[in-house]
């Protein structure tokens, strides 16, 4: 069969629905097959998956990010960050960023902050009278915000397929995500001012009994940050005791959730979208080895060698084909299938591959907001029952916003690296 | 179909049965052995190695839970504009597809571990490699499965006119 007619059907077939795993290994085992592999490469390939240590930490992290996400965590949390800036103008909406970065973070921007935090976060801001509009709209966008933060699946993800240390990642991922968040936040207090939305008044009370109700919870960023900052554990460790940890504070000292009925659904809906996401992987190991066996990356390179010289106008390029990208696949198979093509163009332009990390994280966050496609758009318009259109009006600011972060993350890598260097991580 | 309809159910509630054993033994595997590590200095050396390959097993089966849940990663943009009717038609024939690729990798990891056992590779110590990669085909051919069945489904669902 002419390679061009198979291209077209698989993308027909991606179009109608067939899972994008499948998508992958037809392509794999097409392209093996095509000079003269066996099929059984691909499998050779697939089986990588048990000889990766770092991968360990996404089951692990996964769950505990269900099990947070399923117990009364979140209204713990915001109790939390309500008493410690709610006082602030525009301080209910640091609380709203702030969770659902600390949400996004532990269950790897699945969707489950918009589904799991939308009912609670979203009558807070409307009670507090801010316009309905932005606060659709900073829920929704806050539903990717800590893409950048420790532990975030996506940033283990890439540092698998890139080879890179996923602790100097989650190193070098906290200066970009603190500026995504700052920025978004000042605007928030902006909004907060004009719209002369009521404060929550600060008392010392009210933050003993805030602190107290969620104390078992605190120590959790201090683990995962903490822990792989300080260099204390890898990626890895940090996964493997915040899953006990959160497991034991949630199901026997806080006792949200039942250990023969809730955990066993938990557990499995977790592992459903690990599964989802394994398997991409899997094939995807495949499909590289063949793009690689190819030499399909240099000749990609070449390509772009002839129309690109300076590193300035490869950045972005690459900005523009990163965000259509992120408007068209979940952020899971965009690293997984565009990392490995894009990584040694990169390097021939110099540009550092923790850094283009970064880079990429960014720019898929900003495709989750998107439209024709974006994920979080569809979400917030599930579970608030808002049409699309509405939605994706009251995002625009914070596609805005993100974007002019983006331009500062791109051209600015000391942003990402120094804290690295400063470090020393490894 | 009704029939079909029951083995699905079963072997979804045996594949769920079985995530929760794996992940358990999994969180508890890995906290001791970060104990041990950290606190004695020295783990288990095979320890690393099972939860290396807990990790395949967790995949595998959770994908075919997936697969019978129809909670795959899809792009299905063009979902969103069709009418019901077509865009379960359409995802019949995706999920067909699916399966169809299944079988593939069936026959691929068959090839695999078949070579593995003549090669008589080994995990650890003595511990045959067939032993964790026989997950592979058994796996895929329970995507195979589940796939079908809901191809089927939508399928019929799909003529009757049925909302999904």
């Amino acid at each position: 069969m002419n390679p061009w007619i198979v291209i077209l059907l698989v993308i027909l077939l991606a179009l109608m629905g067939a899972p994008l795993f499948t998508i992958i290994g037809a392509i794999a085992v097409y392209g093996f097959s095509s000079v003269g592999t066996d099929s059984s490469a691909v499998i050779i390939e697939l089986y990588r998956i048990s000889d990766s240590a770092p991968l360990v930490a996404i089951p692990l992290f996964t769950f505990a990010g269900y099990l947070l996400a399923e117990s009364k965590s979140p209204k713990r949390l915001v109790g939390l960050a309500e008493a410690l800036v709610g006082w602030l103008p525009g301080g209910i909406a640091f609380v709203v960023l702030t969770v659902c970065a600390f949400f996004t973070a532990f269950t790897g921007a699945s969707g489950v902050t918009i589904v799991a935090l939308g009912g609670l976060l979203l009558p807070m801001l409307v009670d507090q009278k801010y316009p309905e509009r932005f606060s659709l709209g900073l829920i929704t966008a806050s539903g990717s915000i800590g893409l950048l933060f420790p532990p975030s699946l996506p940033i283990i993800i890439y540092g698998m397929i890139a080879a890179v240390s996923i602790d100097q990642l989650f190193v070098a991922g906290s200066m970009p995500g603190l500026l995504l968040v700052g920025i978004i936040g000042a605007y928030s207090v902006r909004v907060g001012m004009s719209a002369n939305v009521s404060r929550v008044p600060f008392s010392w009370l009210r933050l003993w009994l805030a602190v107290r109700a969620a104390a078992w919870e605190i120590p959790l960023p201090i683990i995962v940050v903490g822990g792989i900052y300080g260099g204390w554990f890898t990626a890895t460790e940090a996964a493997a005791i915040t899953a006990f940890y959160v497991f034991v504070v949630e199901v026997f000292l806080y006792r949200d959730l039942k250990l023969f009925s809730d955990v066993p659904r938990v557990m499995k809906e977790s592992m459903v979208l690990v599964g989802a996401i394994l398997a991409i992987l899997g094939v995807a190991f495949g499909l590289t080895n063949y793009l690689i066996d190819q030499e399909v990356p240099q000749r990609l390179f070449e390509l772009v060698k002839e129309h690109i010289e300076s590193p300035l106008t490869f950045l972005l390029i690459l900005n523009v084909f990163l965000i259509i990208v992120g408007m068209m696949m979940d952020i899971f198979s965009a690293i997984i299938v565009v990392v490995p093509l894009i990584l040694p163009i990169a390097r021939e332009f110099n540009v550092d591959p923790v850094h283009l990390g970064i880079i990429f994280l960014t720019n898929l966050e900003i495709g989750y907001l998107t439209p024709p496609v974006g994920l979080n758009l569809f979400l917030s318009s599930l579970r608030f029952g808002k049409p699309v259109f509405s939605i994706v009006r009251s995002v625009l600011p914070f596609i805005v916003l993100e974007l002019i972060a983006l331009a500062v993350i791109t051209y600015y890598p000391d942003l990402s690296l120094w804290l690295v260097r400063a470090l020393g991580t490894q | 179909m009704k029939f079909l309809l029951k083995i699905d159910r079963a072997l979804a509630a045996a594949e769920g049965a079985a995530l929760i054993l794996l992940l358990s033994v999994m969180v508890a595997m890995a906290f001791v052995q970060v104990l041990l590590r950290n606190v004695l200095n020295e783990g288990i050396i095979w320890a690393d190695i099972l939860l290396r390959h807990l990790v395949l097993w967790i995949g595998i089966v959770g994908a075919a839970m997936a697969a019978s849940q129809e909670r795959h990663i899809t792009i299905d943009a063009l979902a969103r504009f069709l009418s019901v009717r077509l865009r379960l038609a359409a995802l019949a024939v995706a999920q067909l597809f699916a399966a169809g690729v299944c079988v593939v990798l069936v026959n691929a990891a068959v090839t695999f571990v078949s070579n593995d056992l003549a090669f008589g590779s080994t995990i650890y110590a003595e511990i045959p490699a067939w032993t964790s990669e026989i997950i592979i085909p058994v796996g895929f051919s329970l995507l195979t499965f589940h796939f079908l069945v809901r191809a089927i489904e939508n399928f019929l669902k799909s003529v009757r006119g049925e909302a999904a």
